[in-house]
């Protein structure tokens, strides 16, 4: 690729003090129209409190829903991308029922308003397949040690259940986008592969192990990234469901303590972290895929 | 190439049509022969149908009716007989169409382990023949986009190979090479057919044909127009189509 040069023209300097000048006239009108009396410095503690009994500082509120939202962003993805794989594959096989189960599943996703899926998918996950697979007997029969370890690493005995619903429906929700993902990879793969794998005779599972994924994968892996993005913003859905989560947690601060505007950009600084680091991530593989072409 | 022992039929391809979606009939009522050890070269001008009735030879495209029989395995719904045919029958294809990701070697070992279940040692043993054969031992460690196309299509002629086939398809093999590069191929070709392997190729390579095939199809419209040895055609094709076809390509 031909790699321009930037340089700094006039018209760059006006543009960013045209900028500053919008962002200055906001807060000039929300400090002075509204008069909204700031109050950055109550933020921090909610983001760590000290335990009264050891004195030792513990996360609170927002550093909680954080913790929360990556929890449910790294297991939802990982659902995703088990059932987005599978689903994607199917949707390439030669067996028809196999196509229309992963037809389905996408056109029922893809075309319903997410919230609405959302509230479906909690009742129904809560209210039939939670105690179909027993999750509740499961963790309330844990020894305190693993309960312990289950709260570190999906959520406390009380919202276990809650998280796991959670868990379930937003990964069940990128599962579909992350099915098209991985068709167009296998679709894009030339035909004359598949039909050189067949010859020599390899099985249909070696022609897919050994020669179509790595080279979707390779393909892919940039939209996969950027779905893996979209799952942290789109977690924020299952505050609709009382999961604490981040954008829970912030609308319960935001109420109570009418700290509207310090409150919500805390939240949304802390969902850039979490995506920029993220989006980072992906430029560089980006990078260096292009380079090993 | 007369004291080249022929020997029984190895194919056998009874009353083949093929019909694709969309109503275009690429193989009509094809009926053909093949003994072992037999360098058959098809000809036909594009569309004729000639790459389609190749491809049915190993199971890439479905015949409507019609029987294939390959070495005494019958093409059809089994499983079990597909594989052994499709085990068999080496194939090389216009594109080459090698792995990209692996490679050359990588390339030549994956089917010997896998299909074979050969061991690692072995195969690479094996393929290291195979290239030094194709002569391009000195190329197993580079990657398909680091080769010439003439290079791609010997790697991809030693991959076929190293399946130990009894059968070797090779559908025009030199029609998407520089014309520098077809020769290398060529000679690769000659070779394996001096060597007694049975092959059946799609090709408008008339030297080829003429230094080391045994007998040449010309197909048109999905049929046989007509059949004979090389300086039959040469001399004296009959039909008016053989006749029009060879006028524009010599």
């Amino acid at each position: 690729m031909l790699k321009q040069k930037v340089r700094f023209k006039l018209l760059d300097l006006i543009l960013i003090i045209f900028c500053i000048g919008i962002v200055y006239f906001i807060f000039y009108r929300i400090n002075v129209q509204l008069e909204y009396r700031s109050n950055w410095a109550a933020i921090p503690r909610y983001l760590l409190r000290k335990d009264p009994s050891t004195g030792k500082l513990i996360p609170n509120y927002l550093l909680l829903g954080l913790f929360t939202t990556i929890r449910l962003s790294v297991w939802s993805t990982l659902l995703g991308l088990v059932v987005g794989v599978i689903m994607g594959i199917f949707r390439t096989t030669k067996i028809l029922f196999l196509r229309l189960v992963g037809r389905i599943y996408v056109e029922f996703i893809r075309n319903l308003p997410p919230l609405v899926l959302i509230f479906l998918f909690y009742y129904f996950a809560s209210g039939q397949i939670l105690p179909l697979l027993g999750v509740e007997e499961f963790i309330r029969t844990r020894s305190a040690s693993a309960q312990a370890i289950l709260a570190f690493f999906f959520a406390e005995k009380a919202l276990f259940t809650q998280f796991v619903s959670g868990v379930i429906t937003i990964g069940l929700f990128e599962g579909a986008f992350i099915t098209e993902v991985v068709r167009s990879g296998i679709e894009s793969i030339e035909r004359g592969q598949r039909e050189a794998a067949y010859s020599l005779g390899l099985s249909w599972l070696d022609q897919m192990r050994f020669i179509i994924m790595p080279q979707a994968i390779k393909r892919i892996l940039p939209p996969l990234g950027n779905e893996f993005i979209s799952t942290v913003k789109r977690s924020s859905i299952v505050s609709a469901i009382s999961i604490q989560e981040l954008t829970f947690q912030g609308r319960q601060l935001a109420t109570s303590t009418l700290w509207v505007f310090e409150v919500w950009i805390t939240v949304a600084l802390m969902y850039l972290m979490l995506t920029l680091i993220l989006s980072f991530a992906v430029s560089a593989m980006e990078k260096r895929l292009r380079i090993s072409d | 190439m007369s004291e080249k022992k022929l020997g029984e039929h190895i194919i056998t391809v009874d009353n083949v049509s093929k019909t694709f979606t969309g109503g275009i009939q690429a193989v009509k009522n094809f009926s053909t022969k093949i003994r072992r050890s037999e360098v058959l070269v098809i000809m036909g001008p594009s569309g004729s149908g000639k790459s389609t009735l190749l491809r049915c030879l190993n199971g890439l495209e479905e015949p409507d009716s019609g029987t294939i029989i390959i070495d005494g395995i019958p093409l059809d719904d089994d499983k079990r007989h597909r594989l052994e045919i499709r085990k068999e029958v080496g194939m090389v294809f216009q594109q080459f169409n090698l792995f990209p990701h692996l490679t050359a070697l990588e390339n030549v070992n994956l089917a010997q382990i896998r299909v074979r279940k050969k061991s690692k040692k072995e195969a690479t043993e094996m393929s290291m023949d195979m290239l030094t054969k194709v002569g391009i031992a000195e190329k197993a460690h580079c990657y398909p986009a680091q080769l010439s196309g003439g290079q791609q299509q010997r790697v991809a002629i030693a991959r076929a190979l190293a399946m130990m086939p009894k059968v070797m398809l090779f559908d025009e093999p030199t029609s998407a090479l520089d014309p520098e590069m077809i020769n290398e191929v060529l000679d690769v070709m000659k070779n394996l057919a001096r060597e007694g392997m049975t092959m059946v190729v799609v090709t408008h390579e008339m030297g080829f044909a003429r230094e080391v095939s045994d007998w040449v199809i010309f197909m048109d419209d999905g049929q046989i127009v007509e059949t004979g040895t090389v300086e039959h055609f040469f001399k004296n094709p009959r039909e008016e189509r053989t006749k029009l076809f060879l006028s524009q390509i010599l």
